[in-house]
């Protein structure tokens, strides 16, 4: 009914449509997939390198960069799902001890009955998407905000894990997971096979929210749940799956955890985990207020603050200063976000 | 005063009505919000739906478009009963909603704004070409640049926003466009747009419910009007059988009295006055003097400088030239706390953002400012005193609520505006500004406010409204003074016309026009 209403010839004064301007081929129909900030990351990695292989020419070795590559890594994978869940405007602080329960189940179950890489995996991806289900439910229909339910789950889990852990350690764990670890086992052609899973799964996640409609629900629910629950859009759902997703995602990192480690498990394992994930992704420019954030942003911030960790190590300067660093460039990027949000107010 | 009798539309009869309801009832909680609907809507018209604040129109739209489920009652569309238990289930009959607020996404640009939920896809892929080209389509419809389609929602002005909203709902192929107080927000050229567009769908068979407190646009727009007062339905008339006067008197359910009260002005020194007061940018050489006991108006329109005079005085920008006096002292509040503290109020135009905390109860705004008056000791608050005071400003301003314990999220437009009031109310001020004090609000509690600024002034109170509603400013004012170019120009006393003052507000040379 309404193309009658709509083509040009409809209008009253006969001119033609207005054409959107076509400047010089495909016109830019989206906002640019790197933003600015990801841009001034890009910069500021690089700057952190060249810094760091003319400070100390052990730097851009692979005997470092490996290790950095696959040290970011879980904090990469489960910023994936954390991207998510703060678009939607919540927060995960219980993925540190989704992750202890999974490796410290699958830890065990490893060393009492030797279970193969695949079901190690499997098991562990199904626990964590498991305990992200517990997160999504209650926060999708218990209307308490996010940060209550995942600190209150967070210990809960965290306890779970404790008891399956009996006592501090586990100890004497195979070598099942090398396949994702920093040695040889754990690379192909010196590139480590954790990173390239992350790198896929950040592609794949990068495209979802960005090409299909799906994704693009989480960014309507973080602007304004209300108006998206009137756009026909099943927010509940959208937030559960959210937390599902990074259950899953915090369960196969336990995985790259447990292959980075030696054949022990200390009860610490995935402790403070949930600080440096959301430091990732808030650097990565992802609005902690909702509704805007790339998956992108999230890996570039995962990459700088392990480049800081590994460059103050290397460095041999005092580990705290690579707190301050993080810290600084989280305040930083909140500020850079609010000072975005006042001058569109303004304007 | 004959009020008539609902009639049976002139329109065709021979085909059912597009959308109608009959016996809809919706109860929240112990609230009756609608007790009893009926309405049909034709193919092809403008249905105005018009009501006090709380009569219900809301929840009728709600009801409409799927937001919230009917207790009871029978919806058809095309003559066939339905079911409308989701906003799906609404859009997937045709049924598309602009509401009074802008429901957009900031972050995203208006092509995703206008297909959210719907999105156009081509392989699993949102295909952005062909939404886009839709949405360039509709914005040129609405009059907007083609370039918009691409931009981010979040720079948009609110009535650009308010325009991407209807063309969120026209994109779905609409039978029936609901309008929430689209004009609220828009500027008159841009109500002229909204009402072309308006046309041009109904010409095309598309139904418009129309819901708008500007009544004398009912008489521009509507075929047909139907009326409710204390969530019923009072029934339906052509809109050409009506008056405004009639239309308000069903609204209210009695005889209404516009006669401005006739009160006299104590002679005495100003209480307060603006002396070539100044603000770089906004206005220049503001000449305003007001005795106790007077209500002064400064009209203006959009854009004129007027909105920012009454933030200066209340201490919210400092002015950059001139002086401000109380009480022949001069004074140079610099924040809304001194301008307390001299005696001076703020009522604040925008009182979602500037004046409510609407997740607290009632006693809790009321009280916001006046903690250390309400308390023990100037210390622990005294429940008590805090719970009664609420209580006398309820029924003190006859704000419609059960108990003083409601929040104000709860409240309509109108009972948050009285609200607002009342905080401002309960140490008496010397000198009260008022932003727009009855914007968005019903005619039954615009009267109300009125009279509670009225009854300010009686006590001794000099009250400084700052309005772009011209029938508000000569109907309360006891002088009127225009502001246009960011410079106070003209006065008028009691006896003003429309005619006059639009004219010295428009200005000779300048073409914008204003419906009076």
């Amino acid at each position: 009914m309404s193309s009658s209403i709509l083509t040009p010839a409809g209008r009253p004064d006969g001119e033609p449509a207005a054409v959107a301007p076509q400047d010089g081929g495909r016109q830019r129909l989206l906002p640019s997939p790197v933003t600015g900030q990801e841009m001034v990351l890009i910069v500021v990695i690089a700057l952190l390198w060249l810094a760091l292989s003319l400070a100390t020419p052990a730097f851009f070795t692979s005997g470092s960069i490996v290790p950095l590559l696959v040290g970011m890594t879980p904090i990469a994978l489960i910023g994936v799902g954390m991207t998510i869940v703060i678009i939607t405007g919540g927060i995960d602080v219980s993925v540190g001890s989704i992750v202890m329960v999974c490796s410290v189940i699958v830890a065990q179950t490893m060393v009492g009955s030797g279970l193969p890489l695949p079901l190690a995996v499997l098991l562990a991806v199904a626990i964590g998407g498991v305990l992200g289900l517990v997160n999504g439910v209650l926060i999708a229909y218990g209307r308490v905000h996010a940060i209550i339910i995942t600190f209150g789950t967070l210990n809960l889990f965290r306890f779970i894990g404790l008891q399956v852990f009996g006592s501090s350690t586990v100890e004497g764990i195979p070598r099942t997971l090398n396949f994702f670890g920093r040695g040889e086992a754990g690379r192909t052609l010196g590139i480590p096979h954790s990173f390239v899973i992350m790198l896929v799964i950040a592609a794949l996640a990068w495209w979802y929210l960005r090409h299909t409609a799906g994704g693009r629900h989480f960014y309507a629910i973080g602007g304004d749940s209300q108006a998206a629950r009137l756009a026909g859009i099943s927010v509940r759902t959208r937030v559960l799956m959210a937390y599902v997703v990074t259950g899953l995602l915090a369960g196969l990192a336990s995985c790259f955890v447990l292959a980075q480690g030696t054949s022990s498990l200390a009860a610490n394992v995935g402790s403070g985990l949930e600080l440096a994930v959301i430091a990732a992704v808030v650097i990565g420019g992802t609005s902690i207020i909702g509704g805007r954030g790339s998956v992108l942003g999230t890996v570039l911030g995962a990459l700088l603050v392990q480049t800081v960790a590994t460059g103050v190590t290397q460095l041999g300067w005092r580990s705290q200063l690579s707190d301050l660093f993080v810290g600084l460039f989280i305040l930083i990027a909140v500020g850079a976000d609010l000072i975005r949000q006042r001058t569109r107010r303004a304007s | 005063m004959t009020t008539p009798q609902p009639s049976t539309p002139s329109t065709d009869r021979a085909r059912p009505a597009r959308l109608s309801v009959s016996g809809v009832s919706k109860r929240f909680g112990a609230v009756r919000a609608i007790r009893h609907a009926d309405m049909a809507v034709q193919p092809g018209t403008v249905h105005a739906l018009v009501g006090e604040n709380g009569a219900g129109k809301s929840t009728l739209i709600k009801i409409l478009s799927g937001a919230e489920t009917a207790d009871a009652g029978t919806i058809t569309f095309d003559g066939a009963p339905v079911s409308i238990t989701s906003t799906h289930d609404a859009m997937a009959l045709g049924i598309a909603t602009v509401y009074q607020e802008p429901q957009l996404f900031a972050e995203l640009t208006v092509s995703e704004n206008v297909f959210t939920g719907r999105e156009l896809t081509r392989g699993g892929r949102v295909d952005w070409a062909a939404q886009n080209a839709k949405v360039v389509e509709l914005l040129d419809l609405l009059g907007l640049p083609a370039r918009y389609a691409t931009a981010t929602v979040g720079g948009l002005s609110i009535a650009e926003q308010q325009q991407v909203s209807i063309a969120k709902a026209l994109a779905g192929d609409a039978k029936v466009l609901i309008l929430d107080e689209p004009s609220a927000i828009l500027t008159d050229r841009e109500v002229e747009v909204l009402f072309s567009v308006v046309r041009r769908l109904t010409a095309a068979g598309v139904s418009i419910i129309y819901i708008s407190h500007r009544l004398d646009e009912l008489f521009v727009i509507a075929d047909e009007v139907t009326v409710m007062r204390d969530g019923q339905t009072i029934g339906t008339h052509p809109i050409a059988d009506l008056d405004v006067r009639q239309i308000v008197e069903l609204m209210v359910g009695g005889i209404l009295d516009d006669a401005r009260p006739d009160r006299a002005v104590p002679p005495g020194d100003p209480r307060l006055e603006l002396r070539g007061l100044g603000l770089a940018g906004q206005f220049h050489d503001v000449d305003v003097s007001i005795r106790p006991g007077e209500i002064v108006a400064l009209y203006g329109l959009i854009g004129s400088g007027v909105a920012e005079i009454g933030a200066t005085v209340y201490g919210m920008a400092r002015a950059t030239a001139g002086t401000i006096l109380v009480d022949g002292e001069p004074v140079r509040p610099r924040s809304p706390r001194e301008a307390k503290d001299l005696g001076i109020a703020l009522l604040p135009a925008n009182r979602k953002e500037q004046g409510l905390f609407s997740f607290q109860p009632i006693s809790f705004n009321i009280s916001a400012g006046h903690l250390p008056l309400l308390s023990r000791l100037r210390v622990w608050v005294d429940r008590r005193r805090e719970r009664e005071v609420a209580r006398s400003m309820i029924s003190r301003l006859s704000v419609k609520t059960p108990h003083e314990r409601q929040a104000v999220s709860a409240l309509s437009g109108g009972n948050a505006q009285k609200v607002v009031l009342a905080r401002q109310l309960v140490d008496r001020p010397r000198v009260l500004v008022l932003a727009e004090p009855t914007q968005g609000v019903d005619v039954g509690a615009k009267e109300e406010i009125h009279r509670i600024i009225t009854q300010l002034a009686d006590e001794g109170t000099a009250v400084l409204i700052v309005t772009s509603d011209l029938a508000e400013a000569i109907r309360i004012a006891d002088r009127l003074q225009v502001v246009r170019a960011g410079t106070t120009t003209t006065e008028f006393g009691p006896g003003a016309t429309q005619v006059d003052v639009l004219a010295a507000a428009a200005g000779a040379e300048d073409e914008q026009e204003v419906t009076a």
